[in-house]
């Protein structure tokens, strides 16, 4: 894992191929199955991202491009929130065949820096929120 | 975590948070500004004291608090390991996905 300033980097090595790497990411029954409780995608560029993580927090941007089966880019930021609203951040997958599978490049850029009052209040507590998320079997 | 979930989940917390982020002051002081009682101020700050987010330092027989910031520095790291835990769960499931036979494709949503 990378933090630097507002850029958070991370790179997995899945074995299965791009595409149906690619589908996780664009299909919302899919998507369920490794983020969230339930999410809404229209996967073309402009079209919704929105995956409601539990009770008090929604994660909600749109898609910044989709590129089957390498690249998919939309923004996030949560429902309800001034501090980091929908679309305030970005995410960028991409997806790189080897010969063994794909390797996942996740680049999440435009947090609100750490150091910069006030919002780091605000997104902390949001970040908080979302525990519940991760902490699931 | 938890415990830092429940201390930032009360906006007048988090007020107090950013009050007490660059300086030190007294329980007395961060009550002044608000409209709630004293002792509700001093509830907030045993809670943030709890979740490690504010350093508490007697001067005499004042108590003084500030922002921790290891403990907000805790958070940070928040959005990283969610990210972490989700890719892993991708893993798992685009590696079933791909693998024949072993699971059924997926057809709607549960319930």
């Amino acid at each position: 894992m990378t933090i630097t300033g507002d850029r958070i980097e991370h790179e997995i090595h899945i074995q299965a191929p791009p595409e149906v790497v690619f589908r996780f990411f664009t299909d919302p029954v899919m998507h369920d199955r490794w983020l969230g409780q339930r999410a809404t995608l229209d996967p073309r560029r402009g079209g919704i991202y929105r995956v409601v993580m539990n009770d008090t927090a929604t994660v909600a941007g749109e898609y910044l491009d989709v590129e089957p089966p390498h690249r998919v880019v939309f923004t996030w930021g949560f429902e309800n929130n001034p501090q980091i609203p929908p679309g305030s951040s970005t995410v960028s997958i991409t997806l790189t065949a080897d010969h063994r599978g794909t390797r996942v490049r996740l680049v999440h850029t435009g947090l609100p820096h750490p150091a910069i009052a006030p919002h780091h209040h605000g997104w902390a507590g949001y970040l908080a929120q979302l525990a519940g998320t991760t902490a699931r079997p | 975590m938890e415990e830092q979930l429940r201390a930032l989940a009360g906006p007048r917390r988090r007020q107090i948070l950013e009050l007490v982020r660059d300086r030190e002051l007294s329980a007395g002081q961060i009550a002044a500004h608000f409209e709630v009682t004293r002792p509700a101020i001093s509830q907030h700050l045993t809670v943030l004291k709890a979740a490690g987010l504010v350093a508490e330092r007697r001067e005499g027989t004042r108590r003084l608090y500030r922002a921790n910031p290891a403990g907000l520095a805790g958070l940070k790291q928040f959005i990283d390991r969610f990210w972490a835990t989700g890719l892993v769960r991708l893993k798992n499931e685009a590696e079933a996905e791909a693998r024949p036979g072993q699971r059924q494709p997926t057809a709607g949503r549960g319930a």
